[in-house]
């Protein structure tokens, strides 16, 4: 019989899992499996799938485990059919493995504390993505935020220079809310308590949580700073598995704590970022660290409870719910805290059920958030957290997680729930009593308040300009300098509208907007078309055309440079159904 | 009456226990071999309640299966669990039967003995017919099957059904063994069941090794790693705070 040959890649991922598999535990959970199909109505993609047993989290591991049984398990190689042994040949199987281990589970282990033989799926999940890194096959979105890791420094691809300037534009909005220009936003303060290290998607789509966090720190007068270096606590090595992203990135955050000689490292509220720098990053650096390291959430309740700071809870007055983020409830133990918390800041909490480690995944997690290919999928799964969000009837769902807020408001959107999503930051800093909060700048924020839009554009000026113009009216902006880039950060962000000039170089906004029309998942995407064109400059595109004669729906709106902030605010308000004077 | 004891049933019930060694030997070498893979270790500060400890999660984690309240998945399929026990009992008084009949029938003789043991074994007996069943025609459980996995809790229940026919055997069996005065109320010897329960038995001390039977072997460990894990973490002892409304939610 002749023998079957392996492709170069499936060559690599056998001997590598060969590797893997001398850890104890990956080939304790591999092994230990009685196929007795308790996890199976426990994951959420099984509820909402119930008619394709492909979902089922012994399923999805048997993909895994079949070539632990080919190759390691004593059975499986002396007579593999017996148990269900296979090896891979071809890029074609590790392509399906691909879509198992990245686009039918997002690795939030509520299998795994189901199960009565305490197999841990999320950790062979973990090495089979790993597995399939190590020979470059992964979705794309999760190809393009490890290589932002591993090249700039953080998982969005946010430059220093941005950073510093977002952290700059977040200062000033500071001292103009209260009139007061000491407030800072310190960086790289050598010997500072606490150095505070975020999300990129704060900077880059949510400036408004460094500032709240920021105006926490500065009324609870503590001696803080926050990076230019290192600043970046999320971590693509756990979503991929792999301990050499995860070491470097954990590596640079701490390596600036050490150089800032700070006391202690907060981590603001993102569920993953809080399990690989406070759990896994040590192991993965191969080093200790000599300062202590807290969730925000923890910082926040215990300057709750010791005075340090206070707060008028009545001020957030819709009933709240909380979502448990998996990093969080299932891999960290933070449950109570941040109930606490959330009690201490809003005036009527009600809980999700079920809850704590049991809550289901807000199906944005294990970097799903990045993957659009399986978008679809992750929607429909979503029903499961639809379904628990709208048992609690509130009005706004609060999660301690960056990638939850954004899997929840995809999860809210879909099935129409009509909530918001917030975070514990922004609660809190709502409810801070401070001397003479000016009521002016909350009036104006109100318009476009809970909003995001993304603003793409070649030119910087006008970039920044409208910017602006969209922050001043409350909406979280984001921006994009080409349409490339801009139907990455639409994958990423899902924005609320779009704000698109059309002469762009390398591709038109003109051909961005066919591509989101013809797309399943954007084609409702509201888009407002902001161009300075004029016919005479460029006679060769047919704007006319494209508002008027091509058979797709023209857009929500058009606004010509020079652009009137007035008319350009009533514009995106009435294409919103959002009151320009705030509701 | 007959109460003589055959070559066979001798060889069946004495000999046949040298596999025992065989069975052994593997797993001596299955659990070094588990030993010899290295166990990752934690290297940050524990998170989560002062209260929970990588060893308070570990106990948490190994006795769980025996606190169907903890899992949501045991809550909510209360009769799945339930099985579950008279299954695993049913396995466990078996082997104890095993041995016990061999060398000592007299002590399962008695009627109350006899009646129980049956219970025991033709209700785990139907437990395995129903785990068969479910493992052949629900279509998740189908597609996670193995040969071994269908193989496995077929033999089993055929072998609890020999388990309950042996059970029967056990006053005749402790006359023939000069362990039980004879009397009218005791039947003969029925050489079938016993001589085909002990080769199935055989047959189980050579092949569980290389099975998912075997399981329990992985049990221990894979149960204190993921609790010394969790535990570490702050998960493991699970909070319970509103479990009930947990377990109906999709229910």
């Amino acid at each position: 019989m002749p023998t079957k040959t392996r492709s170069p890649r499936a060559e690599k991922v056998v001997e590598l899992m060969k590797t893997k598999c001398k850890n104890r535990q990956i080939m304790l959970s591999l092994a230990a499996c009685v196929h007795c199909g308790m996890c199976t109505d426990q994951c959420h993609y099984v509820l909402a799938n119930p008619d394709d047993p492909s979902y089922a989290p012994a399923a999805k591991a048997d993909k895994i485990r079949k070539l632990f049984k080919a190759h390691i398990d004593w059975t499986g190689r002396a007579v593999p059919w017996w148990v269900g042994a296979k090896s891979v040949y071809t890029d074609e199987e590790l392509e399906d493995l691909m879509d198992t281990v990245f686009g039918k589970c997002t690795g939030c282990r509520r299998c795994s504390i189901v199960c009565p033989m305490g197999v841990d799926m999320a950790v062979f999940n973990g090495m089979a993505r790993n597995l399939l890194y190590s020979v470059g096959i992964m979705p794309e979105g999760v190809r393009h935020v490890a290589k932002d890791q591993w090249e700039i420094g953080n998982q969005m691809g946010v430059l220093r220079e941005d950073y510093l300037d977002t952290l700059e534009w977040m200062e000033e909005e500071l001292q103009n809310k209260h009139n007061d220009p000491s407030i800072k936003i310190p960086v790289d303060k050598v010997g500072a308590d606490i150095m505070y290290v975020i999300n990129p998607r704060e900077a880059k789509y949510d400036p408004r949580s460094i500032a709240d966090a920021a105006e926490i720190f500065h009324f609870a007068g503590v001696n803080w700073t926050m990076p230019s270096e290192g600043w970046d606590m999320t971590n693509f090595g756990l979503f991929v598995g792999d301990p050499a992203l995860g070491g470097a990135c954990s590596k640079r955050l701490y390596d600036a704590a050490h150089r800032l000689g700070v006391k202690k490292v907060v981590i603001s509220e993102c569920g993953h970022g809080y399990r690989s720098t406070r759990c896994e990053g040590q192991n993965w650096a191969g080093m200790d660290v000599g300062f202590e390291m807290e969730s925000v959430v923890i910082t926040l309740l215990n300057w709750l409870k010791d005075g340090t700071i206070k707060v008028d809870k009545s001020r957030n007055s819709d009933p709240v719910t909380y979502h448990d983020s998996c990093n969080f409830a299932r891999s960290c133990g933070m449950t109570e805290e941040p109930r606490e918390v959330l009690k201490m800041v809003a005036s009527e909490f009600r809980e999700m059920y079920p809850n704590r480690a049991e809550n289901f995944c807000c199906t944005g997690g294990g970097g799903a958030m990045s993957m659009s290919e399986y978008a679809p999928r992750r929607l429909k799964s979503a029903k499961i957290k639809a379904q628990q969000l709208k048992q609690t009837g509130a009005k706004t769902v609060v999660t301690s997680c960056h990638n939850c807020v954004d899997g929840l408001y995809d999860c809210i959107k879909e099935y129409d729930l009509g909530m918001q999503v917030t975070q514990l930051v922004n609660l809190t800093a709502n409810a801070l009593l401070v001397p003479a909060r000016p009521v002016k700048v909350m009036e104006s924020i109100k318009a476009l308040y809970g909003k995001k839009v993304l603003v793409i554009d070649d030119e910087p000026d006008v970039r920044l300009f409208l910017t602006k113009i969209y922050a001043e009216n409350g909406a979280t902006v984001m921006d994009a300098p080409d349409a490339n880039q801009g139907m990455r950060a639409i994958r990423d962000m899902r924005p609320d509208l779009v704000s698109l000039d059309l002469i762009m170089p390398h591709k038109t906004g003109e051909k961005l907007y066919w591509e989101l029309r013809k797309d399943e998942n954007y084609k409702d995407l509201p888009v407002v078309i902001v161009s300075g064109y004029a016919k005479v400059d460029k006679p060769k595109i047919d704007f006319d055309g494209f508002i008027r004669e091509k058979d797709i729906p023209a857009p929500d709106g058009f606004i010509e440079k020079p652009i009137d902030p007035d008319k350009l605010i009533g514009t995106v308000c009435g294409i919103l159904k959002v009151d320009k004077a705030g509701v | 009456m007959h109460h003589e004891i055959s070559p066979l049933v001798e060889f069946a019930s004495e000999k046949l226990h040298i596999l025992l060694l065989f069975m052994a030997a593997v797993y001596t070498l299955k659990i070094r071999w588990i030993l010899l893979h290295t166990p990752g270790k934690d290297r940050q500060a524990p998170t989560g309640s002062p209260d929970t400890t990588g060893q308070r999660g570990a106990m948490y984690s190994l006795f769980n299966v025996a606190m169907p309240w903890a899992m949501p998945s045991t809550r909510k399929h209360k009769m799945f669990y339930a099985e579950f026990v008279v299954f695993h009992i049913g396995v466990a008084c078996s082997i104890a039967m095993s041995i016990v009949f061999s060398y000592a029938p007299v002590l399962i003789s008695g009627s109350a003995a006899v009646l129980t043991l049956q219970i025991v074994f033709a209700s785990a007996a139907v437990v395995g017919l129903l785990r068969f069943i479910r493992r052949v025609t629900v279509p998740v459980m189908r597609l996670i099957s193995t040969p071994d996995d269908i193989f496995s809790v077929a033999l089993l229940t055929v072998w609890l059904v020999f388990s309950f026919l042996m059970a029967g055997q056990a006053p005749a069996f402790a006359v023939a063994k000069g362990q039980l005065e004879a009397s009218s109320s005791i039947g003969a010897l029925q050489e079938t069941p016993v001589v085909v329960y002990y080769f199935i038995t055989s047959f189980f001390l050579m092949y569980v090794p290389f099975s998912k039977i075997s399981h329990y072997i992985y049990y221990p460990f894979s149960r204190w790693y993921l609790g010394r894990t969790l535990g570490h973490r702050g998960v493991y002892p699970m909070k319970q705070f509103g479990s009930e409304a947990n377990a109906d939610f999709l229910s």
